[in-house]
């Protein structure tokens, strides 16, 4: 995985960690990109064209990626991320967040994705999800978790960012942006393109942040937990919590810039839930399971 | 609820102690985030015993499956837990006792003494792809069957239950 790529998902989870795509209206910028570049350019660079194009597009076929494809993107964002903050070196702990992460997961619709689960080494509270099923909490957020059922919200909220391919879309939308870019400009070197393709993808992703794909990780995630026999309020009780965290703390920066605000996303929850979980057969909050960290 | 148990804990810890009169234990505060109905019972076909405009200012009483008992200026009654949003009233100190009496003590502070570094955007940007960290990441992968026991163990049982659809 070159550079390009690697520089390009980071960017990803810079943006944001989730945001829709609307796929034919990124197809449809791009093309509305090339078209105007190939009238610029009076169509007297094909070959330097083309050369550009191998160039931006590294061995992912980014319309279509496979489930192989979209494992080895998770596993490269992870991987990056965990550059920054290392796995918590607690065996048992990272055993038994995997355990509690693959059965909620398995009450999913990809069930048959290869799920990962890790703790890492940071004070922030803020979960990460990535293609193909991988997904960080950090140790922050851990400790503000009072029993397993806020656990299994946590993690629920982010097996449905996968489920939907939130991440995966804003980076097909990026690629094929970035190779618009490409071809808007032409006599660039492979860092000069990867610098254009980075900025005008970033641009494009701010302006297309997209609070709904929240939203729906928190419904989905609340009854993905629910599915698996947790009691349905794990995660807006753990919301709850950071509701009441004072938004200058370091410790939310991150999180409170790429999703919206704990009492909006509470708001929306009870607006989707209104009666409907009234029927639910009350489900475990295993409070005494909960693994404590030192 | 956290608070609310622990209140109720840190009642008990201080009658345990002795002590002749139990401090003045304020209760948990909270804001409606919608309007909705109070009830007499928690359910949601019992009377109703009021309303709650949103944004308004209410006392919770006590917490029953998905429901929360509170109290506004004008009513008490009981309404779904999702439709309040609970403000923290504990001053530091008592919310310490707290800690201390349930045995949470420095689940909180540890971190923010420690200099764990936390996650920023430009600690992100830079950071180097960790082969050996990743590897150990994917060592700790459990089987589906395997967390289906655990899950057993823990007398979880799966269930299907339709997504929420999106508020209009």
């Amino acid at each position: 995985m070159n550079k390009w790529l690697l520089s390009l998902l980071l960017n990803s989870i810079l943006i944001s960690s989730s945001q829709a795509l609307d796929l034919g209206k990124a197809l449809e910028d791009a093309v509305k990109e090339k078209v105007q570049s190939n009238q610029s350019a009076n169509n007297t660079e094909h070959n330097e064209t083309n050369k550009l194009q191998d160039n931006s597009s590294p061995s992912i076929h980014w319309k279509n990626p496979s489930k192989d494809e979209e494992i080895a993107i998770g596993r490269q964002v992870t991987g990056s991320l965990l550059g920054a903050a290392p796995l918590v070196k607690d065996d048992a702990l990272q055993t038994y967040v995997n355990k509690v992460g693959r059965w909620v997961a398995s009450q999913s619709e990809r069930a048959d994705l290869p799920w990962k689960f890790g703790v890492i080494e940071s004070a922030d509270l803020n979960a990460f999800a990535a293609p193909g099923g991988y997904v960080l909490i950090t140790k922050g957020l851990y400790q503000k978790l009072e029993n397993e059922s806020q656990l299994a919200g946590v993690l629920g909220h982010e097996i449905a960012h996968v489920v939907k391919k939130h991440q995966l879309k804003v980076m097909q939308k990026q690629a094929l942006l970035s190779y618009g870019a490409g071809l808007l400009s032409d006599q660039l070197g492979e860092g000069e393109l990867t610098k254009k393709a980075i900025g005008t993808g970033a641009e494009i992703s701010a302006r297309n942040l997209d609070k709904n794909a929240e939203f729906e990780a928190d419904r989905m995630g609340m009854i993905l937990a629910a599915r698996a026999g947790y009691d349905v309020y794990g995660l807006p009780e753990i919301l709850q919590t950071m509701g009441q965290i004072n938004h200058n703390d370091d410790r939310v920066t991150l999180l409170f810039k790429t999703h919206p605000l704990p009492d909006e996303r509470l708001t929306k929850m009870s607006e989707s839930a209104g009666s409907q979980l009234d029927k639910l057969t009350p489900g475990k909050t295993l409070e005494n399971r909960l693994y404590k960290l030192n | 609820m956290k608070k609310l148990w622990l209140n109720r804990i840190a009642g008990i810890c201080f009658i345990a102690a002795g002590m002749l009169s139990v401090p003045s234990i304020s209760a948990e505060t909270g804001t409606a985030l919608k309007m909705d109905t109070l009830r007499v019972q928690p359910y949601a076909d019992a009377k109703a015993a009021g309303t709650l405009s949103k944004n308004e200012s209410l006392e919770i009483l006590t917490k029953k499956g998905a429901w929360l008992q509170v109290k506004t200026k004008q009513s008490t009654g009981w309404v779904r837990l999702l439709s309040v949003k609970r403000t923290s009233n504990n001053s530091d100190s008592f919310k310490g006792a707290i800690d201390v009496a349930s045995g949470r003590a420095g689940t909180g502070k540890v971190v923010s003494t420690t200099g764990i570094r936390g996650l920023s955007a430009e600690e992100l940007k830079v950071a180097q792809f960790n082969e050996s960290e990743i590897k150990k990441m994917e060592s700790y992968t459990t089987t589906q069957e395997d967390a289906k026991q655990f899950a057993n163990a823990g007398g979880l049982k799966a269930s299907k239950i339709a997504y929420l659809k999106g508020a209009k």
